[in-house]
């Protein structure tokens, strides 16, 4: 393993069971996440796109064992987290930070934002002194954007989505991690504020070399933002590129398909639309062989069989599929 | 020759809030053509489904009051006619699609029955079995596989793609003159929505209905619409057809929310320079600026916009171009 990887992921998985009979037994288990492996480099950004249900989430949460992963390793700057007691865990968790989804639901209403930046410090012991304390507030104010004066003393709901969005990225940074797990960070947005967010997340990456996760499901922000995408459909990662190759030449149907239904914003825009038929199956009862093939127009006999091994299409670039796009197609 | 068959004048909503009175949407124009699509695009609180739900009456009131304009559907002045005329064209002739399939099914029915309801409402002369018929062609037209055995299967027993698809089925039902989606898509996954979206073209195509369609999603818009308009804060800052609205803006808000998008085009290759933002917020309806509304996130504000004026008028600068802005990008 290079030294420069911050983050490496060996054959996660998280099952989780389902209940039911007459004494609650566990009769079967949904398989959220299954055998992912992948590596982020310090300073770059590892994005995960899907479809909802696909398992990105699930995965953000368990390396950071917001949900405890069923087996797998985690493996933080030489640390397999996934190993650590609950007090170690803590102590990693300033290194590892997450930004959620809903800006509305992740922030206490009955506290202050001083008192939201300040509770991450104040958990890891960071500042002894008072007044390094609140010069340390000021600074993440300004960091990510909201100077005014008494910030500090206001409530969540005095402040719009997109600002409220901003105090969730400062908490995170409070504690000064490397690495930042970004749930949907941007999707609860408006357009307009969107890009003030993401330009934001990209400026602060730049001037703290932070390392980020980047879970979503808008492939135009994750092209955006990522060094290398990952794209999951099932709870498996069915292609893995470098984003310059995997937006110039994806290989998986799956990938093409949810290429091609992005609506671009040009009118009269002329281009050979994938229509997928169908739903996405039920992770419950997931489909024999690769999960996609009921939707694939590519399926043959032996993608209703086996799983599909990944296939290395470059070092940088694998995918799991039997029957690849070809250039051109 | 195009049809007309709805138009908005001046319309204004009030919202009486224990802050006090609230205009949510003042003075709104548009047209609806048969067989066309028109788009209200713009970002959260700038009244574009308040506008729609006007076109519907179902506007809560209180707290909710139209306190101005007509909306003229075939000759008719919708805001004068009783509850009970009013009653026979909501869901008849005029149908709405809600953002979100979960929570508009009722979920003790079975999809089935809640189709059947606007049959039953509407079109009374049928037979029970004339009924039933037609309510399996529905799901089958909206392309729910299997309708037979679908009909007797409730809300929950379906994804969200297949939920929303029987809302198209139950607004389509009496085939209606005008369709309003209220954001169907955005609640979806991409691939679903590349399947409604088609499907929507599709029905429109063998229907020939008008579609009144709300999104904030530019890449929509340009699919989907022939003409667009675009809302802040109450009020059509710009409204053209969909090329024009896309190749010259001319309103600032418009050309930034084109270019706030990240760019992605999978044949040229990926732009990395920073993204063009709109600059601040959306202002508290509270708190408005006096003058233009955008004035505070516009990068071509002159002290003409911030007087003590009132709000540009929407004004034809070029055919069938209208802008509301007093220093537009020509």
């Amino acid at each position: 393993m290079s030294s420069d990887v911050l983050l490496e992921i060996k054959n996660l998985n998280k099952k989780f069971p389902i209940k039911g009979g007459f004494f609650g037994r566990e009769v079967a288990a949904v398989s959220a996440v299954n055998n992912v492996s992948f590596q982020i480099k310090k300073g770059e950004t590892l994005g995960l796109v899907g479809e909802s249900g696909c398992g990105k989430t699930t995965l953000g949460r368990s390396i950071l064992r917001l949900i405890e992963p069923t087996s797998g390793q985690v493996i933080f700057d030489g640390t397999d987290v996934t190993k650590l007691n609950a007090g170690d865990m803590r102590a990693m968790r300033r290194r590892m930070q997450i930004i959620f989804q809903d800006p509305y639901a992740s922030l206490n209403p009955r506290m202050t934002i001083g008192n939201i930046l300040a509770e991450p410090m104040d958990i890891h012991d960071l500042f002894t002194n008072k007044v390094d304390r609140s010069k340390r507030l000021k600074q993440l104010l300004n960091q990510v954007g909201l100077s005014s004066r008494d910030t500090l003393n206001k409530y969540p709901h005095e402040f719009s989505g997109g600002q409220r969005q901003r105090i969730c990225i400062a908490r995170a940074l409070a504690v000064e991690p490397d690495f930042i797990v970004c749930d949907e960070p941007v999707s609860a947005l408006d357009v307009s504020v969107q890009a003030q967010v993401i330009n934001l997340l990209m400026d602060l990456q730049k001037e703290l070399k932070l390392t980020y996760l980047f879970i979503a499901h808008d492939l135009k922000v994750v092209e955006y933002i990522s060094t290398e995408v990952a794209v999951m459909y099932l709870g498996t990662v069915v292609e893995k590129a470098s984003a310059q190759e995997l937006y110039g030449d994806c290989k998986h149907p799956y990938t093409k398909a949810l290429f091609s239904a992005i609506p671009v914003p040009k009118p009269g825009h002329k281009k050979g639309r994938i229509i997928l038929e169908g739903d996405i199956p039920s992770p419950m009862n997931p489909p024999s062989g690769c999960h996609f093939h009921p939707r694939c127009w590519k399926a043959t006999e032996i993608c209703t069989r086996i799983y599909p091994e990944a296939t290395p299409q470059t070092p940088t670039h694998d995918f799991k599929c039997y029957h690849p796009i070809q250039k051109g197609e | 020759m195009k049809e007309k068959i709805l138009q908005v004048k001046n319309l204004q909503v009030q919202f009486n809030t224990d802050r006090g009175p609230v205009i949510a949407v003042k003075g709104v124009d548009f047209e609806v053509y048969k067989g066309k699509t028109i788009g209200i695009v713009g970002e959260s609180g700038s009244g574009k489904s308040v506008s729609a739900l006007s076109i519907m009456r179902l506007i809560p009131d209180p707290p909710g009051k139209i306190i101005a304009g007509e909306i003229e559907y075939r000759g008719k002045n919708l805001l004068k006619i009783s509850l009970g005329e009013m009653r026979k064209i909501r869901g008849n002739k005029i149908a709405m699609i809600f953002q979100e399939p979960m929570t508009s099914l009722n979920p003790v029915f079975t999809v089935g029955n809640q189709v059947r309801e606007v049959l039953e409402l509407h079109q009374p002369n049928l037979s029970k079995k004339e009924k039933e018929e037609k309510t399996i062609d529905m799901l089958r037209l909206v392309g729910i596989p299997s309708p037979e055995r679908r009909v007797n299967e409730y809300p929950h027993q379906l994804s969200g793609g297949m939920r929303q698809r029987v809302m198209i089925a139950m607004a389509l039902a009496c085939e209606p003159d005008i369709l309003i989606a209220d954001e169907p898509t955005t609640a979806l996954d991409v691939t679903i929505q590349a399947q409604i979206l088609e499907l929507m073209k599709k029905l429109q195509n063998e229907l020939g209905m008008g579609i009144i369609f709300i999104t904030h999603d530019l890449g929509v818009v340009a699919e989907m619409c022939h003409e667009v308009s675009v809302m802040y804060c109450g009020r059509v800052v710009e409204q053209a057809d969909v090329n024009t609205i896309f190749s010259r803006p001319l309103h600032p808000y418009t050309k930034g929310l084109i270019e706030s998008i990240p760019s992605f085009d999978s044949t040229t290759g990926r732009t990395k320079e920073r993204l063009k933002t709109i600059e601040g917020m959306v202002p508290s309806m509270f708190a408005l600026p006096p003058g233009c509304s955008f004035q505070d996130r516009c990068a071509y504000a002159t002290d003409h916009c911030r007087g003590p004026r009132k709000n540009p008028p929407l004004e034809e600068l070029e055919p069938g171009h209208f802008v509301a802005c007093f220093n537009p990008l020509i």
